[in-house]
Formats: structure tokens, C-alpha cells, sequence
């Protein structure tokens, strides 16, 4: 039963009530909070990120691109940010730095419960003397134990993105309440390639630098059981309530 | 790819593990693994190595490596073809798409039906088995990589001593009927294989073979062809024609030319064993061989990048287990690659290598060095100041769609007719979100709907960040609601942020522009408010419907009571209940409820929802001192 009182509540959308959390917890682990363009250039999107041009690695994603235009697109991932960030990183001569970027990402893909044509990412880089594969997994399974809780693990498998090398797929062991524990894909991650590093005008042969693109809405899914990725952008409020304590 | 156990058994002496266990060693070692059923992998070869893996040869070789199992034979490490000249065969190439060719002439096949193992092997991959000549062709590209053509040699001869073949670029309007039977315009920037006698294309070359130069029944003689071509101009001609072939997918992964000899040797082998038929030699068109190249690393690199321990003894193994040969310099294993190892370019390239065969259990996660909280910069705290400040207000804060039916920025390749244009503002998302969720302010017993976005729009060449607020109420003075709240929030806002916030009316939406670098101070990342989400729990998409129903009880009856009573009876369609109305009068208390009654799998009928509504009225009656109004 409800008493009459509309309005003494409004509410956050449950993607903001969950990268504050997201953000809360890298904060504490010395990470920065960064902002990129989502309307972006084919270079911050592609080639910087050492995606050359007609290559079939462009096939790993659909791109939106902008009509009668080879050089602007809706950013495929918050990657795009990441060499932007390096690149300030390299004029104020700096040589570690951590930060992730939230942000919503396009692909040009039909829509069901698990795609959607917009999405958020909160990619993220680390760039100094201690990073490596092992404080990359170390990072992740940090951020999952205080997002998800103990009892999470964190796998790596070989993979292929042209912005890293070594890259890795992250498999996430969880398991819901209630629910039989399983290996869940999570993202991919890895070392950011030496010729990302040379196009932000940083040497990769005095700096490492290990970088991550997490979908927000994955693990968001995840954590509170929702079944279906539409909901998250079509404005509807009983997705605000679905998720809602009150 | 789709690769069978028993296809790569013809690697192995000794019998492979279970497709499971394949399965398993591919992916935590090489590749993602789409799909396992029965004897067939789907593996998912991604482009960095898809110059050598897109081939069974290629998954044997990783198998080989990460099982530590030797294969019996590798067609890649025999002596690959040499060929005898002949005078019966002319080719002419055009070397900006060529990398290589080499083509040779085989007189007296005898064309009919593949053998049992070579259908089988290909029906094994989904593929069909057409003839004795064409599957050979087939089942080399697959188990090598390298794909080829067989063409009828007196198709091209025409009654001519020679057969001339003519690689080279396709005139404007020139068109080939493939092999499918369809028929392609080609452009200029496309090439074909062609007839060098009379000018005729032949097929679409590194794409399709064309229908009438083909093997038929009645071939008896052979031009094979074994081309290496330009990735990039490959891929342009099938983005262009919309055609994706095996071939052309291998093409466009550039895998090396010198494949091209190995994969000559093998399909004359093959035809020759299942077709019959003579070599009369042919011709190798190599101008530009590429050269090797060395690629080092030591194992202090391989333990900095990976953060775990590895030692000379680990690199060596792994260099061994990969059939890579090396040399060593100190600490430095210097590589030089096989040809096939298109991959192998830089020294990552080779910690890669090192990390995945031995596998990353090896990598133990460990924390970076503690750092220093992070402040929030200044747009990120004025976005979440707003959002606190808004929600405070009564809005709810929804995301809609980036892209709409009007505005500034057209896409190439929209979605949809009504998202054609990135938005330039987000009044036609919010005219939406208003209709939509005015049919469900019921449910959540809204007296008017407070909505608002932030996100970004694109105007006039530039990307704005801007706050929307929109409102609808279903009332007669709704503008003047309207504009009192949204005055009322701008000054709030506008107080909170210390910023000046004009906002511009359209419909019902308030929108403002937002400064993408504020003059506001930084807000601690610690200091946001922790989520106060919950599991969720489904909605219906079904249509509601409302009652009302007011009852007199005993005077000082509490509410609650006859609400337990009224969810008793309507069950799980009673999803919503608002005490709204509750006074004492003459020693009874009414108290008036408003129900909203939903289903969760069907629309509530008319007989269902007076039916419910007797049975609550009846059970209300039959308390002592009720009355239903």
C-alpha cells in the first residue's frame, strides 16, 4: 500500500547510480576521470589506435560513420579518449598516469537483448613502471570484488585487438545470489601496442601501459539481474523502478 | 572457421584428444572457440592471424605447439614446387594487385566424383562437394590457407596452341557471371582474371570464379591458378560488390605469397592422385619476394611485460613448441619467422607468444602501487551536482536515443528511417519519452511526469553537452505547471552550480547547454552517494487497468487491515495500491483505494476485472461494519 506522496523522490537513471560506484571505486585505486568526443575522428578511433585503413580488423567493429565523410564517426569505444589522454600525458612530459574513461560508444548493429546500437564503456589505462599483464588482472579483479564482492575471479585468454600486444579476452567468475557460479566474458583488455604509444607521442621503449574497455551496462546486468539490454536507452521510467529499492 | 577432429588427425600420428579437449587447449592458448558439434570447431580466427590459421595446417601447427604433440607432416616445411617451363601456357599480370602468381597446365583429367575421404573431409565443414577437380581446389585452400581456381585450359585456348591469361584491372561496365550464376558490374578499380588472347573475363579475381570458364564434366584439360593479391584491393572489390568468398577472405588477411608454391605443390599432387592427368609445367610471376626479417626478445622483456616470471628456458621452449627457429645472442632470442608467421613483427608480438603457450595462469594479479584518491573533474562534478539536484526536484532521469529524425549530422548506414541523424537536440528524444511514460504514471501514481537527460547533442558542427527537462501534466493549466517548474528548477540549479542556466523552452522540453569545463570546484570521487540499486524485478508489457473502490468500516479501522483484504483477494494482477482518501464520519472511517491491476502473460479482461472487482467488494461486505461504497 502507498500513500499519496508523488514526487517527494525523482530518479537517477541506473547507469549513473552505477558509475558512481564504478568511478568511486577507481578513484580510490589513484584512477583519473576522463572525457572524450563521441563524434569522433577516424584517426582517435582507428588509425591512432593502430586499426589501419581497409583492413578486415575495421570489421571488428561496426561503424557508424558520418554520410559523405571518410574521416568522422560515432566512436565504436571509449578507446578513442584513452589516446587522447595519453597524448596530454606526453605534452606535459609526464610518464604515469591512470584514468578511466565513462562514456557512451556506438555500433552500427541490429538491436536485441544483448546489443544495442548505444552503449556505455568505462575504458581505462594505466601507464608507469609497475604495469604489466599481472596489474591489469590485479586492477580488474580489485574492481569486480568491490563491485560484484568476494568471491569473483579473473581469467585471461589470448585474443586480438591491433591497439594491444600481448591482448587478452577477461573472463569474470561470478556468481549471482542464488544462482550456480560461471565463467562470463567481460571485455578485452592488454598492453597498449609501442605504435599507440608512438602515435601519442609517448617511447614505448621507456613506458608500459596496460588499458581495459569494460561495457557499463554488462556488469550492471550482471549485478542486479537484467535481462534485456534495451531497456537501458529507451527512455522508458519502469526501468528506473524495476531496479529501485523504493 | 569450421575444422573437423578427423581432418586434423591428418596431422598427427597419434590420436588427438576429445573435440572437448581441443577445444579447450585452442582456448586458452590461441583462439575463441564459437561453437563444438560433434567432430566440428568453429574457431574464431581474428585478422592479426589469419594469415596463417585461417587453415587447418594452421590450427594443426597451434595444436602441435600448445599440446606439445609433433605433427607427422607439415606442408609447409616440404620443398615446395618447381616448375618445369612449358611454352602452352602465357601469364600476364598486372603488379599492383599481383603479388604472385604461378599457374600451371595439366592435360588429361578425367572429372567425376571425389573420392569418400574428400567429400566426407569437406561435407565435414558444412562444405558441398561439386566435383573431383573443383574439391581438390577447395580442400587445399582450406587445409592450407591458399586459395585457387581451376579453369577448363580449352575454354581459354579456343582451339589456340596457348593458353593466355591476362591478370589485370577491369574496364568500367565490364561484368563476369560467376560461378553462383550472378552476374557483376565491375569497376575500374577491380581486377579480373582474364583471357589474353580474346580479352574475355574470366573471373573476378581473388573474389570469384566466373560460370563458363569453370571445370565441367567434360573437362579434360586444366589451368590452375594460384594467386597471391593485394589485400586492400580485394577488400575494396567486395565491399564494392558486397560478395564475401573464402577466398576473399583470406586475401584480404594477407597471407604470405610464398604460400603460393606450397599450395601449387599440393593441389597438382592432389588432382594428379584423384583426377589423373600429366604436369606439362607452368609459370611462377615472383617479382618481389618478401623479406625475412628478425624479430628479438629476451626473457627479462618477456617477465617486465607480463609481470610474472620467465625464464631463458621457458622462451626457448615455447620458441621450440612453435616451430619458430631462433638464434641466440646472450639473453637475446633473435626469430626469424617462417614465412606463413605474418603475426610475428615486433618483440610484443613474441611476449605474446610466450604468455599464451605456457598459458596466462602464470600471470598472478597484483595491485599497481597505491595511489592517490582522484577528485572528479570539473564537468563530471557539475554533471552529477545537476543530477542530485534534479532527482531532488522529482525528475526522473532517462537515456534516449543519440540518433533521430532530424538534425544536423547525417549517418552513412542509419539503423533506421527515424534515426537517420545524430540528434541536435534532445526535444524530439523527450516529445517521446513524455508519450510513452504518460500511460504509465498510474503505475507508479505520478501526478506528472519530471523527466531529464544529460548527454550530448550535435549543432551547428560542434558537440554540445546539454541538460534536457521535460514535463507533461494531464491538466487543464499544464503550460502553466510547466513553466513554473521549469523556472523554479533553472533557479535551483542555476543557485547550486553557481552557474547561469537559460534554458530554452521547445514543447515540453528545457534544454541548456552545458560548459564542458566549468568554473566549479572538484568534487571528491569518494563523496558520491553509493548506488541504491536492487535486483530487478520484471514489469509487465501488458495494459493496466484502474479501479476504484471506497469502503465505510468501523470508525478507527486502520487501513492496512482492509488493504491485506483487498490483496488477498485480487492476487498477483493487484500491482499497485494508493490509499487515497481516508475520513471519519458519523463513527465509521471510508477509506478510498485506487488499484492498478496488471498481468504479467495476458490483457485483463473486462469479465476477469468486474469478476475480481465483485469478489473484493463481496469480501469486503462480509467483514462486520463494512460497507463498500
Amino acid at each position: 500500500m502507498n500513500t499519496v506522496q508523488p514526487h517527494t523522490t525523482g530518479r537517477l537513471h541506473p547507469l549513473t547510480d552505477a558509475l558512481r560506484d564504478v568511478m568511486r571505486i577507481f578513484s580510490k585505486m589513484g584512477f583519473e576521470i576522463a572525457d572524450g568526443p563521441e563524434l569522433e575522428t577516424e584517426w582517435y578511433n582507428f588509425s591512432a589506435l593502430n586499426v589501419p585503413k581497409n583492413h578486415p580488423a575495421r570489421d571488428m567493429q561496426d561503424t557508424f560513420w558520418v554520410a559523405g565523410s571518410q574521416e568522422k564517426l560515432l566512436r565504436t569505444h571509449a578507446t578513442s579518449t584513452t589516446i587522447r589522454e595519453l597524448e596530454k600525458m606526453a605534452k606535459r612530459g609526464e610518464s604515469t598516469r591512470r584514468a578511466i574513461n565513462p562514456g557512451k560508444v556506438f555500433r552500427n548493429e541490429a538491436t536485441d537483448m544483448t546489443h544495442e546500437a548505444q552503449f556505455y564503456q568505462f575504458d581505462g589505462f594505466a601507464v608507469g613502471p609497475d604495469v604489466s599483464l599481472a596489474t591489469l588482472k590485479g586492477t580488474l579483479l580489485q574492481f569486480y570484488k568491490e563491485y560484484l564482492g568476494d568471491g569473483v575471479e579473473v581469467r585471461f585468454r589470448p585474443s586480438f585487438f591491433p591497439f594491444t600486444e600481448p591482448s587478452v579476452e577477461i573472463d569474470l567468475w561470478f556468481a549471482p545470489p542464488g544462482k550456480e557460479g560461471r565463467w562470463l566474458e567481460m571485455m578485452g583488455a592488454g598492453m597498449l601496442h609501442p605504435n599507440v604509444l608512438r602515435n601519442a607521442g609517448l617511447d614505448p621503449e621507456t613506458v608500459q601501459a596496460f588499458a581495459f574497455g569494460p561495457g557499463l551496462e554488462r556488469v550492471v546486468m550482471m549485478k542486479y539481474g537484467i535481462p534485456d539490454l534495451r531497456y537501458f536507452h529507451n527512455g522508458d521510467i519502469r526501468f528506473n523502478y524495476s531496479v529501485s529499492k523504493i | 572457421m569450421k575444422v573437423s577432429r578427423s581432418w586434423l588427425q591428418r596431422y598427427f600420428a597419434d590420436p588427438l584428444p576429445s573435440v572437448d579437449a581441443l577445444a579447450d587447449a585452442l582456448t586458452f592458448h590461441a583462439f575463441e572457440i564459437e561453437s563444438v558439434e560433434g567432430d566440428v570447431l568453429d574457431v574464431k580466427v581474428l585478422p592479426d592471424r589469419a594469415g596463417y590459421a585461417l587453415s587447418n595446417r594452421g590450427i594443426a601447427k597451434e595444436l602441435s605447439a600448445i599440446l606439445s604433440i609433433p605433427m607427422q607432416r607439415d606442408p609447409l616445411r616440404e620443398v615446395p614446387v618447381v616448375l618445369a617451363n612449358t611454352d602452352q601456357l602465357q601469364v600476364t599480370v598486372d603488379d599492383r594487385f599481383v603479388l604472385r602468381h604461378v599457374a600451371v597446365l595439366v592435360e588429361g583429367v578425367s572429372v567425376g566424383p571425389s573420392p569418400v575421404w574428400l567429400r566426407e573431409a569437406l561435407e565435414s565443414v558444412g562444405q558441398r562437394s561439386i566435383n573431383n577437380i573443383v574439391d581438390a581446389t577447395n580442400f587445399v585452400m582450406l587445409d592450407m590457407g591458399q586459395p585457387m581456381h581451376a579453369f577448363d585450359a580449352d575454354y581459354i585456348r579456343q582451339g589456340a596452341a596457348i593458353a593466355k591469361v591476362d591478370i589485370r584491372k577491369a574496364k568500367s561496365g565490364e561484368s563476369v557471371t560467376t560461378l553462383s550464376g550472378d552476374t557483376y558490374q565491375l569497376g575500374d578499380d577491380m581486377y579480373v582474371i582474364s583471357n589474353g588472347a580474346t580479352g574475355e573475363a574470366l573471373d573476378i579475381a581473388g573474389v570469384k570464379g566466373g560460370l563458363h570458364s569453370g571445370v565441367q564434366p567434360t573437362t579434360k584439360n586444366i589451368v590452375l591458378s594460384v594467386g597471391t593479391y593485394d589485400g586492400e584491393l580485394v577488400r575494396k572489390t567486395c565491399q564494392r560488390l558486397s560478395v564475401h568468398t573464402d577466398a576473399s577472405q583470406r586475401y584480404q588477411n594477407r597471407p604470405s605469397p610464398e604460400l603460393g608454391a606450397y599450395g601449387m605443390r599440393a593441389i597438382v599432387t592432389l588432382i594428379t592422385e584423384i583426377a589423373g592427368g600429366a604436369l606439362r609445367g607452368g609459370v611462377d610471376i615472383y617479382t618481389a619476394p618478401p623479406l625475412q626479417r628478425e624479430v628479438s626478445v629476451t626473457a627479462e622483456k618477456v617477465s617486465r611485460v607480463l609481470g610474472a616470471v620467465y625464464t631463458d628456458n621457458d622462451v626457448e621452449a615455447v620458441l621450440t613448441r612453435l616451430d619458430l627457429p631462433f638464434r641466440r645472442d646472450g639473453s637475446m632470442f633473435i626469430v626469424t619467422p617462417p614465412f606463413e608467421r605474418t603475426d610475428i613483427v615486433i618483440t610484443e608480438d613474441l611476449v605474446e607468444e610466450v604468455g599464451r603457450i605456457i598459458g596466462y595462469d602464470r600471470v598472478i594479479p597484483a595491485l599497481l602501487p597505491t595511489g592517490t584518491p582522484t577528485k572528479l573533474p570539473p564537468y563530471f562534478s557539475l554533471i552529477e551536482t545537476i543530477r542530485d539536484t534534479a532527482v531532488a526536484a522529482g525528475c526522473i532521469e532517462v537515456s534516449t536515443y543519440a540518433m533521430g529524425s532530424s538534425g544536423d549530422v547525417a549517418l552513412q548506414k542509419p539503423l533506421a528511417s527515424d534515426k537517420k541523424f545524430l540528434r541536435s537536440s534532445l526535444v524530439e528524444g523527450h516529445t517521446m519519452a513524455l508519450e510513452t511514460n504518460a500511460a504509465h504514471m498510474p503505475l507508479y501514481n505520478l501526478a506528472d511526469l519530471r523527466l531529464f537527460e544529460i548527454g550530448r547533442v550535435w549543432c551547428k558542427g560542434e558537440e554540445v553537452a546539454v541538460l534536457g527537462i521535460s514535463y507533461w501534466s494531464p491538466t487543464k493549466d499544464h503550460v502553466k505547471k510547466r513553466d513554473a517548474f521549469f523556472a523554479s528548477i533553472a533557479a535551483e540549479l542555476s543557485a547550486v552550480t553557481g552557474l547561469v542556466l537559460q534554458g530554452v523552452v521547445e514543447k515540453n522540453t528545457w534544454q541548456v547547454d552545458l560548459p564542458y569545463d566549468p568554473a566549479v570546484a572538484s568534487m571528491e570521487a569518494e563523496s558520491l552517494p553509493e548506488s541504491t540499486l536492487s535486483p530487478f524485478k520484471a514489469f509487465s508489457s501488458y495494459p493496466y487497468a484502474l479501479r476504484d473502490i471506497a469502503v465505510w468500516t468501523p470508525e478507527g479501522t486502520d487501513p492496512t487491515v482492509v488493504h491485506a483484504l483487498i490483496q488477498r483477494i485480487a492476487g498477483d494482477i493487484l500491482v499497485r495500491s494508493d490509499l487515497h482518501d481516508v475520513f471519519t464520519k458519523d463513527g465509521r472511517t471510508s477509506c478510498m483505494f485506487k488499484l492498478v491491476l496488471q498481468a504479467f502473460d495476458r490483457t485483463l479482461t473486462d469479465v476477469e476485472l468486474s469478476t475480481t472487482m465483485a469478489r473484493i467488494t463481496d469480501a469486503l461486505n462480509a467483514q462486520t461494519g463494512f460497507s463498500v461504497r
